[in-house]
């Protein structure tokens, strides 16, 4: 029987604190993290070795991404590669053999059911928004921190003024959506693979003539994890740096369009003519 | 990376362009955003439709309202993109 629960099954308790298997497999990715990182700050070399080099590929491409989205990058370039190896770290680990499928079985309405020890952390809606939010407040600060509380205010009230009865619950909504979006995206996406590999297993076991089946089929499906595991991890990361990049530019955009249109008209007057309508 | 900026943190407001694959994850946040802005908007309707014993006006309002941002949403990705 096919049984992907939509929530975090409870493994035990601390003190009426409710550890579940995805945060068993938080915990897990970010282990894996600390030894990568601890393995780098103590074994690196100025000519770096294969497993050097593997480690650190991700890193500089991200990197290299996120040099190119502002000038003030440095201060959130270290936010988008931990969300990218976090959540990256933690897609792939639901590809571990026996995460997912070793566990204890309970039952669960009458039915014998398998509460796995380790589950993927993203499969558990309290870790995306976790980190969604970790990104909306980052935004957010940056917005505050560049153009004051009462800047970002005004931003979110609109021009002109007689419309804020209109336009601040508009951009509110809006603001809002990013946290949704970031979260509900990613929890939809690895959530669903987790059904669509239990399904596959399922359908390929579920009958002798279709056994052979079962060694290939989840297999492909298993590859498709994987792309998409990484696909996930590098749209959180490069949409938590594409909100930051708006909320320093927004604000200075306006006038910036601006000096580029007078500095466009003064420098090439032919042109601007010639690819008028007019 | 300059090596004399180590530990700046820039001083330029200004996106110095973006990649590729920062145009694909707008791409890919547009959709659901749309979708979640009028679900959103609707939600906070309803919510003080039943708040307030007024239904169905906050419901209209805030569907309108939702709507409204997902078209904002477009218009700002939209306005964003062409700055660039």
């Amino acid at each position: 029987m096919i049984h992907v629960e939509i929530a975090a099954e409870t493994l035990f308790t601390i003190g009426g604190f409710e550890v579940t298997n995805s945060m068993v497999g938080a915990v897990l990715a970010s282990l894996l993290l600390l030894a990568g990182a601890w393995y780098i700050n103590r074994r690196s070399a100025l000519v770096p070795h294969r497993l050097q080099s593997l480690l650190e590929l991700p890193v500089e491409w991200v990197a290299g991404i996120v040099e190119g989205s502002s000038s003030r990058w440095r201060g959130y370039v270290a936010l988008v590669i931990g969300l990218f190896l976090m959540i990256l770290v933690a897609n792939w680990l639901s590809l571990v053999p026996g995460v997912g499928v070793v566990g204890v079985e309970e039952t669960v309405e009458g039915h014998e059911v398998l509460v796995p020890f380790v589950r993927p952390a993203a499969a558990d809606l309290n870790f995306t928004l976790g980190l969604a939010l970790i990104t909306f407040v980052v935004f957010v600060w940056w917005g505050v921190r560049l153009h004051g509380p009462v800047g970002y205010l005004k931003e979110l009230v609109g021009e002109p003024r007689y419309m804020a009865p209109l336009m601040f619950p508009i951009h509110l909504i809006s603001e809002l959506s990013r946290l949704v979006s970031l979260s509900m995206r990613l929890f939809g996406n690895v959530f669903a693979g987790e059904v669509l590999i239990a399904t596959m297993l399922a359908l390929t076991t579920a009958a002798i003539f279709v056994l052979p089946l079962a060694f290939f089929v989840p297999a492909i499906f298993l590859g498709l994890e994987l792309l998409f595991g990484a696909v996930q991890a590098l749209v959180f990361a490069l949409l938590t740096m594409t909100y930051i990049t708006m909320a320093i530019a927004e604000g200075q955009g306006d006038h910036a369009d601006e000096h580029e249109a007078s500095d466009d008209h003064d420098a090439q007057p032919s042109t601007t003519t010639a690819s008028s309508p007019a | 990376m300059e090596p004399d900026d180590e530990n700046d943190l820039g001083t330029g407001d200004k996106p110095t362009g973006r990649s590729p694959q920062a145009n694909w994850g707008v791409a890919f946040d547009l959709g659901i955003r749309l979708g979640i802005s009028v679900i959103l908007g609707l939600g906070a309707g309803l919510l003080l439709d039943s708040w307030l014993h007024t239904r169905p006006i906050f419901t209209l309002i805030g569907m309108v309202l939702g709507i409204a941002a997902a078209m904002y949403t477009i218009w700002d990705a939209a306005h964003d993109a062409m700055r660039k």
